[in-house]
């Protein structure tokens, strides 16, 4: 009889936390976008060699969570009690996982064509994928927020933090909207200049990257949507 | 008293002494779990303060449920062979001994208490039919069994949601936790020494009257409250993070709530085991049953000591087992569990109705993740338990007619 329990207190309590997968998955996107980072000033700099390397980890980290978000589905049956909507969770998950999917379909398409950047088209390029990455960032932020007012078990003064973290987010989002106007409409200036499938594809740069924030933003929505009273 | 009776009683001691050393080493410890999952407690100490406590609890509290599992499941006055009746009580803790055993082999959730009652239903029913079943007393036992995890639920929830609203949501949570816990253990410790001296045989044996119990209890309670905020004191504040310098608290205050677990749990589940061998021991003695007699102390000495021996020898390895399971509690969610469990079973205790511990620290579980609590509560173990409450008491009580009826052919009579 070694090692034999009648415990019902154990299946009550023996599913591991989901938010604890949802942070190891939030991770994989910080680095992923950590990575992403580099590999985007090297492409816009002509660096294609460096960028090529980076287009491969980016691949790996996207793989690898996927399969921290199977492992969060698979053990989240419907008995399942959560301090949050299961609906919004699974939903909220979803979007981190877009984050990744855009991450590593811009990288893919960006390794397709090697697309030289005009000197003066540069320095935006590079102001509007940092705000995209603050973005990302500020969302982060919100998360691990989150995770301080779940352990509090919503707490108002922690609602307030998460609150203000997410408007950050869509005040960043806006900015790198702005900022991706702007770049079309001197994408578009230069028509004449350039050829016309390299002009293609630099507005298409400039959508890939501002997909990144747009989920980004669908994330901390759904958390706001969570921490709903 | 002919040399059967004797064979009779000794066989029931030692049966009563197993089904008490098996409480002690599953029950407790799954009542035990929560405080050693939070580490609040150590291993060696849970098994230290469940054997200790539980001891004092089934000796000074235990009497009450005890009775009821005694006299007033089956009624004594409609069966006329008192032989029938020893050796009905015989069955009956041999089936539920033989029942435990199968289950914590199986890893069943089944309770010890369910399959007593359940048992003692099943002697009952052959030997002189439904009539002797004291129906009423059952339907208020089976209530018992639903009613116990829910008001454990609800007491949990208050709790946490007290620590929430009073603790977490001021401005310092660290200065309203230096307060509000050493409020908190007060109290317990008020219901634990009432509990200890208001119409018990310790409280009569002192001489002591309602009042003076009650004076006596809430001087406990301040002189805890006030060694509790000396205690938490010596907590200092360590970097910003004043939540955790709460959780650290409550790691402190814990040890009390534990102690409480280890002494209800003791109160109420050692009528299990003793409850009818305290019946064949009057049978035995007065020749009668009487339902109101008292039981002997020393039976729950017998009782507390099994459960005790029950801790110390096999109840580490199971709690060691659980405690590395369950890691998901933090020590503000394991103390309301701890908190609302442990008055639950008092309650009970001494309202002389027999519940299962283990079920009623799961709904407790529950009632903490219903308070927004807890990230992850498996509530497939509510339908796990139902299973288990429709299961047991028929297969207990099956078990118990049949052996009865092999035994009386066998003795006659």
């Amino acid at each position: 009889m070694d090692d034999r329990v009648r415990a019902p207190i154990f299946s009550t309590l023996r599913r591991k936390s989901p938010f604890e997968g949802m942070l190891e998955h939030m991770n994989k996107v910080k680095k992923c976008i950590e990575v992403l980072k580099e590999g985007l000033k090297d492409y816009y700099e002509g660096n294609f060699e460096k960028f090529s390397e980076i287009a491969k980890k980016v691949s790996k980290l996207e793989h690898e969570a996927d399969l921290i978000k199977g492992n969060i589905r698979a053990h989240l049956p419907r008995s399942i009690l959560m301090p949050v909507d299961k609906g919004q969770f699974q939903w909220l998950l979803r979007e981190q996982d877009a984050i990744l999917d855009h991450a590593e379909n811009l990288a893919e398409m960006l390794e397709m064509r090697h697309t030289k950047i005009p000197k003066e088209l540069k320095p935006l390029f590079i102001e509007h994928m940092e705000k995209v990455m603050e973005t990302v960032n500020a969302m982060e932020e919100a998360m691990d927020r989150f995770k301080i007012l779940l352990e509090t078990s919503f707490v108002t003064k922690e609602r307030d933090m998460v609150k203000e973290k997410i408007h950050e987010v869509h005040r960043k989002e806006w900015e790198a909207d702005q900022i991706k106007y702007k770049l079309t409409r001197e994408i578009y200036k230069m028509e004449k200049k350039l050829k016309p499938m390299d002009e293609y594809h630099l507005l298409k740069i400039a959508d890939w990257v501002d997909d990144i924030a747009d989920h980004a933003e669908n994330v901390a929505d759904l958390i706001r949507a969570m921490i709903a009273r | 008293m002919d040399p059967i009776t004797i064979a009779i009683l000794v066989g029931a001691g030692a049966l009563g002494f197993y089904m008490a050393w098996n409480i002690g080493s599953n029950d407790v410890a799954n009542s035990m779990a929560t405080a050693v999952g939070a580490k609040a407690i150590t291993f060696k100490q849970a098994v230290l303060i469940a054997g200790v406590l539980n001891f004092v609890g089934a000796v000074f509290v235990g009497s009450h449920v005890t009775e009821t599992i005694k006299g007033n499941i089956v009624d004594p006055s409609l069966i006329h062979n008192n032989f029938h009746i020893l050796l009905g009580f015989f069955s009956s803790l041999l089936a539920a001994s033989i029942f435990v055993m199968l289950s914590t082999w199986k890893e069943m959730p089944v309770s010890t208490t369910h399959s007593v009652i359940g048992a003692l239903v099943g002697f009952g029913l052959v030997e002189s039919g439904a009539s002797c079943i004291n129906w009423a007393k059952l339907g208020e036992v089976a209530s018992s069994w639903v009613l116990s995890p829910i008001v454990g639920a609800i007491l949990a929830f208050l709790v946490f949601r007290g620590i929430v609203k009073l603790i977490f949501e001021k401005e310092k949570p660290a200065e309203a936790a230096r307060i509000v816990g050493p409020g908190i253990i007060g109290l317990t410790i008020i219901l634990i020494s009432s509990s200890l001296l208001m119409k018990t045989n310790l409280g009569r044996m002192l001489n002591i009257n309602l009042y003076e119990a009650l004076i006596i209890a809430v001087a406990c309670g301040i002189t805890g409250m006030v060694v509790s905020m000396i205690a938490l004191r010596k907590i200092k504040m360590k970097g910003n993070d004043e939540y955790d310098v709460v959780e650290r608290m409550f790691r402190k205050l814990q040890i009390v709530t534990s102690c409480y677990v280890a002494f209800s749990h003791g109160a109420n589940d050692v009528a299990n085991a003793i409850g009818p061998v305290a019946g064949i021991f009057s049978i035995a003695t007065t020749g009668i049953l009487d339902p109101k007699a008292e039981v002997p102390t020393f039976l729950l000495a017998i009782g507390g000591l099994g459960i005790a021996m029950g801790c110390m020898t096999w109840g580490h390895k199971v709690m060691r087992t659980l405690g590395y399971r369950i890691t998901s509690l933090t020590n503000t969610r394991g103390f309301s569990v701890d908190f609302g469990a442990a008055t639950t079973v008092l309650i009970a205790s001494k309202l002389g109705l027999p519940i299962s511990t283990s079920h009623t620290v799961v709904g407790a579980v529950i009632g903490v993740g219903l308070a927004r609590g807890l990230d992850a509560v498996d509530l497939s173990v509510i339908k796990k338990i139902i299973v288990s409450w429709l299961l047991t008491v028929p297969a207990a009580a099956g078990l118990s007619a049949v052996i009865f009826l092999i035994l009386r052919g066998i003795v006659g009579g």
